[in-house]
C-alpha cells in the first residue's frame, strides 16, 4: 500500500502535495508493531498494563522493562522501538523534576505529556543547537498515568507529538481488539480491582504466548501508595484472582479476533 | 607649534553595579489574610528622588511582593517574575500557587549567586487551604517560611519591635487584622523616626480571600 | 568589624515622670566569644547621677577611672556635688581632649540633679559630642534594634513601675535580635529617695 509514495516519504521536513508527512505516519505505523500496552483510568487510581513478549527461554524475563516510573505520582508504559523511549522517558524524569525543584510542587500528568510532546517534532535541529537534529520521528506511543490536582489522569501520546487524554487506552499490536473491549468494559464507575482484572483478560485475549505472571507487568498510580508496580507475589495473586468476562462477550470478541486473522 | 597637553596618569573608572535605593519593608500573616506594606519614598545618599513609589508588586489575586534595594534590580526581578508567572499560565493552566512562587523566587535569586540582585524580598499571600502565609527572603535566595518579617533599610529597626508583639503567640490567640494593621503603622511610625530612608507614606495591601484591600498611612516627610 | 563592635553590649537610658532609668546588659565577649555574663557598663556616680559606657571594654574602665578623678577633684574643690550638666561637660572635654587618638566609649549620663532633682540624660560620640535628649538614649552594638523599639515603646510621662516594663522590654527584644549583646541585664530606675536595682533575664543564645 505505501510502496507507491516514493518521492515525499524521505524527509521529515517534507510535505507531500497532498498535505502530508509520510514519515510521520510510518512511524505511527511502526507503533502498531510494538507489544500491547493497556491503561485505563479509574476514580480509585490509573492502571498501566503490558504484555512481555519472550523471544528466547533464555531470557531474563525480569529485565524486560515496558512500564517506567517518571516521578513518584506518575509512570509510563510505551510500546514501539524501546530505544527510542529511553530518550523521552528521560525527559520525562528530567521535566518533571525540575518543576519540582523550580515550583515546589508535583508537575501535573498533561504538562509531562506536553514537555515530552515537545521532544517529538524536534526534527530543526536550531530549536537546541546543543544537540544534533533528530533525522527521524520517535517509533515510540506512550501512555502516560498518574495523579495530580486533576485526580487519576492517563493521556497518549504518539509519534507525530499528538497528545489526547484517555480514560481508557490500548497502544501496540493488539490494540484495535483491545481498544474494542476496553469501550465495551470500560465504565465511569470502574474500580482499581477491575480495571486490573479488564487488563489481564484483554491482555490475555490479544496476546500470543499464554498469559502467566512472568511475562506482563501491571503498574497502579493511586492517591496513597502512588507509582507501585506490582512485584511477584502480587502479579501471581491478581493472576489467581482472575475473573474471566462472561460467556457472551467472549464468544464475540474471540471471533473478532479470528476474523481478523482470517 | 604643537601644542601638548598634559591630562595627567590615566585613571581607572570603576563600573559600580549597585545603588542602594532605601526602603523598608513589613508583613504580617495571620489565620485567613496576610499583610503586606511598604513605605514610599525612593532615595539614594541624601537625595530622595520620589515620595510616591510603592515597593508593593501584586503577582496574582492571592499574592503580593515586596521589593526594596537596588531599585533598578527590584524593577528587573519583578518583571521577570511576572513574566514567568504567565508562561506558567500558559503552560500548566493554573494561576501559580504562593508556595511555587516562593520556590520559584528562590531559585530566580540563587541562579544569580555570584552577581546577585541587590534585593530584599518578602512574599506574602494566601496557601491553598486559606490560610495567610509569608516568605522572606535574603539577596541570593535563602527562603524562609515565617508568621511576622520587616527587611529593608529599616529592618533592623522594627523587627524586634514585631519580636515583642508577636515572638511568642500561639495558635488559640492569633494576631487579628486589625492589631496586625495597627502593628505595620507603629513600627513604619518608629522607622520613620530615625531611619532617613524610611518615610513620607506607607501603603499596604491586606490579602484576604474575596480580594485585595489596600490603604495609606502618612509618614514624616522630613 | 569597627573597634566599637568588638566586646559586644547594648545601653538604655529613659525618662519618665520624676524618675529615670538607665539599663545595660551583661555580657562581655571577645568579638563572638563569649567570656563573662556579668559584665554591667553602668555605674553610679553620685547617689542620683548614673553612666553608661558602651564600648570598647578596656576604655570603659580607663575613661571611668578618669572621670572619677576628674569629679572627685571638681566636687573638693566646689564642696558640692557635681550636677549632670557640669559632668556631662566634664567627660566632653576628657574625650575631646583625645580627638586624635580617642576612648572607643561613647557614654551616656542619666540623673537626677542632686540639688533640683530634675531629670537630666544625655549621650556622646566617642571624641565627646553631647546630645541630650528628653526621652530616650541607646548606645551599644544593638543602637538601631533599640531605636526602633524606643520610638514605639515610649511615650512621655511614664510612672516608676511602666518605666520598668518599657525599659525592660526594649532592652531585651533589641538583645535577642544581636548576637553579641544579652545574656543577662540589670536595669537601674532612679528615683528621688531611691534607686531600685533589678536584675532581668534574657535568653542565653
Amino acid at each position: 500500500m505505501f510502496l507507491t509514495r516514493s518521492e515525499y516519504d524521505r524527509g521529515v521536513n517534507t510535505f507531500s502535495p497532498e498535505g502530508r508527512l509520510f514519515q510521520v505516519e510510518y512511524a505511527i505505523e511502526a507503533i502498531k508493531l510494538g507489544s500491547t500496552a493497556i491503561g485505563i483510568c479509574t476514580p480509585e487510581g490509573v492502571v498501566l498494563g503490558v504484555e512481555k513478549r519472550i523471544t528466547s527461554p533464555l531470557m531474563i524475563t525480569s529485565k524486560i522493562e515496558k512500564i517506567f516510573e517518571v516521578d513518584k505520582h506518575i509512570g509510563c508504559a510505551v510500546s514501539g522501538l524501546i530505544a527510542d523511549s529511553r530518550t523521552m522517558v528521560e525527559r520525562a524524569r528530567a521535566e518533571s523534576q525540575n518543576h519540582w525543584f523550580t515550583y515546589n510542587e508535583q508537575m501535573s500528568v498533561e504538562s509531562v505529556a506536553q514537555a515530552v510532546s515537545n521532544l517529538a517534532i524536534q526534527f530543526s535541529g536550531d530549536y537546541d543547537s546543543k544537540e544534533p537534529a533528530m533525522s527521524r520521528p520517535f517509533g515510540v506511543a506512550i501512555m502516560f498515568a498518574g495523579i495530580d490536582n486533576n485526580g487519576p489522569q492517563l493521556f497518549h501520546l504518539d509519534p507525530s507529538g499528538t497528545y489526547v487524554q484517555y480514560n481508557a487506552k490500548a497502544i501496540g499490536s493488539g490494540s484495535e481488539g483491545a481498544q474494542q473491549t476496553l469501550q465495551e468494559k470500560y465504565h465511569k464507575s470502574m474500580g482499581l480491582n477491575e480495571a486490573i482484572n479488564v487488563i489481564l483478560n484483554i491482555l490475555k485475549q490479544v496476546m500470543e504466548d499464554k498469559l502467566s505472571p512472568t511475562n506482563i507487568e501491571i503498574v497502579t498510580v493511586t492517591p496513597d501508595k502512588l507509582y507501585h508496580m506490582l512485584d511477584k507475589d502480587e502479579l501471581q495473586e491478581v493472576f489467581d484472582k482472575l475473573v474471566p468476562f462472561p460467556e457472551e462477550t467472549k464468544a464475540s470478541t474471540s471471533a473478532a479476533v479470528s476474523g481478523t486473522v482470517a | 607649534m604643537d601644542t601638548i597637553i598634559d591630562r595627567g596618569a590615566p585613571k581607572a573608572r570603576n563600573f559600580e553595579p549597585y545603588a542602594s535605593n532605601g526602603g523598608s519593608i513589613v508583613a504580617i500573616s495571620g489565620k485567613d489574610f496576610a499583610i503586606v506594606a511598604s513605605d514610599t519614598r525612593l532615595s539614594e545618599g541624601y537625595m530622595i528622588y520620589t515620595r510616591k513609589q510603592s515597593k508593593l508588586f501584586q503577582l496574582s489575586d492571592k499574592s503580593v511582593l515586596g521589593c526594596t534595594g537596588c531599585w533598578c534590580d527590584t524593577l528587573s526581578l519583578t518583571n521577570i517574575i511576572q513574566s514567568q508567572l504567565k508562561s506558567y499560565l500558559y503552560d500548566h493552566n493554573t494561576v501559580m500557587q504562593p508556595n511555587s512562587i516562593a520556590q520559584l523566587l528562590s531559585t530566580l535569586l540563587y541562579s544569580r549567586r555570584f552577581f546577585p540582585y541587590y534585593v530584599y524580598n518578602v512574599l506574602a499571600g494566601l496557601d491553598n487551604n486559606g490560610e495567610g502565609c509569608l516568605y522572606s527572603y535574603d539577596p541570593v535566595g535563602h527562603c524562609e517560611k515565617v508568621n511576622y518579617t520587616a527587611g529593608g533599610s529599616s529592618g533592623v529597626l522594627m523587627q524586634p519591635f514585631l519580636d515583642s508583639w508577636l515572638g511568642n503567640r500561639t495558635t488559640d490567640n492569633p494576631v487579628t487584622e486589625e492589631e496586625a494593621l495597627s502593628l505595620v503603622k507603629d513600627a513604619f511610625t518608629a522607622a520613620g523616626e530615625r531611619d532617613i530612608y524610611t518615610g513620607d507614606e506607607v501603603v499596604y495591601n491586606i490579602i484576604k480571600k474575596d480580594g485585595i484591600q489596600t490603604g495609606v498611612v502618612q509618614l514624616r516627610k522630613d | 568589624m569597627s573597634i566599637m563592635d568588638y566586646n559586644g553590649g547594648a545601653l538604655i537610658g529613659m525618662k519618665g515622670k520624676d524618675c529615670v532609668a538607665i539599663a545595660t546588659d551583661k555580657r562581655f565577649g571577645i568579638q563572638a566569644q563569649t567570656v563573662s555574663l556579668d559584665f554591667t557598663k553602668v555605674f553610679q556616680i553620685n547617689p542620683h547621677t548614673y553612666m553608661g559606657f558602651p564600648g570598647l571594654a578596656t576604655d570603659i574602665f580607663t575613661v571611668y577611672e578618669k572621670i572619677m578623678f576628674r569629679k572627685r577633684l571638681y566636687e573638693l574643690k566646689e564642696n558640692r556635688k557635681i550636677s549632670p550638666k557640669a559632668l556631662a561637660s566634664l567627660v566632653s572635654n576628657l574625650l575631646y581632649e583625645n580627638r586624635f587618638s580617642p576612648f572607643f566609649v561613647e557614654p551616656m549620663i542619666v540623673a537626677l540633679d542632686e540639688v533640683t532633682l530634675e531629670p537630666y540624660m544625655c549621650d556622646m560620640d566617642l571624641i565627646g559630642c553631647v546630645n541630650k535628649s528628653d526621652n530616650f538614649v541607646v548606645g551599644g552594638t544593638s543602637s538601631s534594634q533599640l531605636y526602633g523599639l524606643c520610638e514605639a515603646l515610649w511615650e512621655p510621662d511614664m510612672e516608676e513601675d511602666q518605666l520598668f516594663e518599657t525599659i525592660s522590654q526594649a532592652l531585651v527584644s533589641a538583645c535577642n535580635r544581636d548576637a553579641i549583646s544579652g545574656w543577662g541585664a540589670k536595669v537601674y530606675i532612679i528615683k528621688k529617695d531611691k534607686v531600685i536595682v533589678r536584675d532581668i533575664k534574657t535568653r542565653m543564645d
